[in-house]
């Protein structure tokens, strides 16, 4: 099923990736393709990922709100400070027609386990009520209005590796159906320990090195956040917003079951639909080095022998680095034209977009 | 152009009954399903009052189903029942769109206690147990290949999915909708509220003066939703029509609702702006009403406020004084309720309702039911972060 977005364009962005924070390192590390990934910080157990070590919201975030803060929230509160100067945009100003939707993986489960750890150790007595609010997946989204004084709709997808996108589609609703002006589209996940123990017990984490997308290496985790202001084009240009990127389709596609194959055709049928036959000058790639996403790109690849070679973001930040946000991100950092992104999910919906990239500002 | 879209299929599971019927009635009867906590061990917790939800075994029963979606799905049977399902319609319009409870938590929470004692559980059930699975399995189980939402708003997550069904087939991109949430307890979720101090160990008196707090619950309501051309093209029993929703976020506090209802109003306002609705036509609200010191006054202002004149004439129903808060899934249970009781032209009671608080001086329906004319339905849920969300539904006539 094609979304078409006829007149939608991303006018501000701010990355926090595991390569650091704002375009410049991140646009360094795209071009080099250099990788992130070390062996995590002690607080998160043995193994190795993308982590966001650089991470300093000084300045951005006060420190009687830091300490309230998930690392999720930390993350996106910074994201959508830079996405706003990016654009230009006074939150403020907008009120109530400014929205938010969140895509992510694991927002909430850090806050979760560090609930609960204390809890199981001390009973009551250990559980905290001001980490508790922030066991909820939307602790982000409501971080971010706070901060930031938003007031219109706000949603929290949490639609697996893709979930980013999900977020970016309701945009789309909410932007169309003129119920706001402007949506900040933000993905956003952060590492914490049960998560990297279970990918490793699970061996789902690679096993070797770093991953390689097609190479039957396993994943590793990342963490961070990527915000993107929408708007219509009509209203960006109203106010004089230079456009980052037009988002020329979103397309979503189910297979009939679970299988490799029927992922495989939904994931051609959502890249065909997006792409509606637009060649794409560059491709960004959701493949994070397990064979249930690679393999679907893998045949998308030999089914569409014309498009260019695929470039693969969580090769160098990770899985669960934003939902699928990261892939937004990189197509940002790519030379002006059309961007071709593909966001299989281990499960469910797989979803493509295509993104007209403008010359940087 | 906008398509008008209806409810045509309605499950609700809950700890009064396993289904619809059931349920309503003895919500009339005015039951509630409320009594001691059985299913979580919890030493030291003083509050210690939920409402369980009993399921028969094998019930809504699947593949490595948690019992979130067990009862996700047996609520989804029942909507289904009166439906042809997807006969005759193509599965790639038809789209399944869910409030995340707690779904998997309580494998995560097993796996870390086992984990903190020194054991070496499964790890693998813990990391698959995503919120996002309970929406697959239900779109499985319809074969639906459309767009699939798994929305974590806290306590309002099944409500706004309603909103994204809505705005999906209304605007024409979709044919037809599986949408509502589940909810089943969990330890984070009871020691949390507990932490807040937010949970009354009694039964919570809802708009109550001496009003205490919450007490969580289990349930699961899902509705079919589909345009109405279509629904009538296929001779559909419509219980209600959806006019449409409104969202908005307080920026006010993290867990606080903003003292004069301030987003709760716009949310209102927001859904009466879309629904084309004048607010005289209001004669219901369905509303959030957890017991908590600071919602139900907070949530009284913001009616007043969107309402205006005629929150005086409306008929004001908490369904927390039945099921506990549904967290999740309370938004779906708040809209359930308020179907049904535009369906039978009367308003459901707020049971334990001796004592109004004077900041609470709407007609809240206190400990009876009341028969009256019910137009249009206003369904409010809250949550954490600030968010807020109204859905606006109307009383089917055949017109």
């Amino acid at each position: 099923m094609t979304t078409a977005f006829p007149d939608l364009v991303i006018t501000g962005a701010g990355l926090v990736l595991p390569c650091g924070d704002g375009f410049e390192p991140a646009r360094a590390a795209w071009a080099s393709r250099t990788p992130s990934f070390a062996e995590l910080p002690e607080a998160l157990g043995p193994g190795r990922g993308a982590a966001c070590t650089a991470f300093n919201p000084a300045g951005i975030i006060p420190p009687m709100q830091l300490r309230r803060l998930d690392r999720p929230s930390r993350f996106a509160w910074a994201a959508a400070h830079h996405a706003f100067l990016d654009a230009g945009f006074d939150p403020r100003a907008g009120g109530d027609r400014v929205a938010v939707a969140v895509g992510t993986n694991t927002a909430g489960s850090e806050a979760s386990e560090a609930f609960m750890r204390p809890y199981f150790a001390r009973g009551p007595e250990g559980a905290s009520p001001m980490v508790f609010p922030n066991c909820v997946a939307n602790a982000p989204s409501g971080h971010v209005a706070l901060a930031f004084g938003i007031k219109g709709p706000s949603t929290t997808q949490l639609d697996r590796e893709n979930a980013c996108f999900s977020a970016l589609e309701q945009a789309r609703w909410w932007l169309e159906g003129g119920v706001a002006d402007a949506v900040l589209v933000i993905g956003v996940d952060g590492l914490f320990p049960l998560l990297v123990e279970l990918l490793q017990r699970t061996h789902l984490a690679a096993r070797q090195g770093d991953p390689r997308p097609q190479g039957d290496t396993g994943l590793l985790p990342g963490e961070g956040a990527q915000a993107f202001l929408v708007e219509t084009a009509a209203r960006a240009a109203a106010r004089g917003a230079a456009v980052r990127a037009r988002i020329r389709s979103l397309a979503w596609s189910c297979g009939t079951e679970d299988g490799p194959a029927s992922r495989q055709d939904a994931l051609a049928r959502a890249a065909s639909e997006a792409l509606a036959g637009v060649p794409p000058r560059a491709w960004i790639a959701g493949s994070n080095g397990h064979p249930r996403l690679d393999r679907a790109e893998a045949r998308l690849a030999c089914d569409l022998p014309s498009l260019p070679p695929p470039a693969h973001p969580k090769a160098l930040w990770g899985e669960l680095c934003g939902g699928g946000g990261q892939l937004l991100a990189a197509a940002l950092l790519e030379t002006p034209g059309p961007v071709l992104l593909t966001a299989p999910a281990s499960f469910g919906s797989q979803a493509a977009a295509l993104l007209e990239v403008q010359p940087t500002r | 152009m906008q398509r008008r879209v209806v409810i045509t299929g309605l499950g609700f599971v809950s700890s009064l009954a396993l289904d619809r019927e059931g349920t309503w009635k003895a919500m009339l009867e005015g039951r509630h399903g409320l009594r001691a906590l059985s299913k979580l061990d919890l030493p030291g917790e003083p509050a210690r009052i939920a409402a369980e939800v009993d399921l028969p075994e094998g019930a809504g029963a699947g593949p490595r189903a948690t019992f979130c979606e067990r009862m996700a799905r047996l609520a989804a049977t029942e909507a289904l029942a009166n439906s042809r399902g997807l006969e005759g319609l193509d599965p790639r319009r038809a789209g399944v769109f869910q409030g995340a409870g707690t779904s998997g938590m309580p494998i995560a929470e097993t796996y870390l206690e086992a984990r903190l004692r020194g054991a070496q559980p499964k790890a693998a059930e813990a990391l698959y147990q995503t919120p996002a699975v309970v929406t697959e399995a239900m779109a499985r189980d319809l074969g639906a290949l459309g767009p699939r939402s798994t929305v974590m708003n806290a306590c309002s997550s099944s409500l706004l999915a309603l909103g994204q069904a809505f705005e999906r087939l209304a605007g024409g991109s979709l044919d037809f909708a599986l949408a509502g949430g589940a909810e089943g307890l969990c330890r984070t979720t009871y020691a949390g509220f507990a932490s807040l101090k937010a949970m009354d160990p009694a039964f919570n008196r809802p708009f109550s003066r001496d009003r205490a707090g919450l007490n969580l619950g289990e349930a699961s309501a899902q509705f079919i939703l589909e345009p109405l051309e279509q629904a009538r093209a296929r001779g559909a029993t419509i219980l209600a029509e959806v006019l449409g929703y409104g969202a908005s976020m307080d920026a006010h506090h993290p867990t606080a609702p903003h003292p004069e209802g301030d987003g709760a109003a716009r949310a209102m306002e927001m859904a009466l702006g879309m629904a084309r609705l004048d607010r005289s036509e209001v004669d219901l609200v369905s509303a959030h009403a957890t017991a908590t010191p600071a919602n139900d006054g907070a949530e009284t202002a913001a009616i007043k406020r969107a309402l205006g004149e005629a929150a005086g004439r409306v008929s004001v129903t908490s369904s927390k004084s039945q099921f506990g808060h549904t967290l999740g899934a309370a938004g779906a249970v708040g809209a359930a309720v308020a179907v049904l009781a535009l369906r039978g032209q009367v308003v459901s009671p707020t049971l334990r309702l001796e004592d109004p608080d004077p900041a609470c001086d709407l007609d809240c329906t206190p400990l009876e039911p009341r028969e009256r004319r019910l137009r249009a339905a206003l369904v409010n849920a809250f949550a954490f972060g600030g968010n807020n969300v109204c859905l606006a539904l109307r009383r089917w006539e055949g017109a």
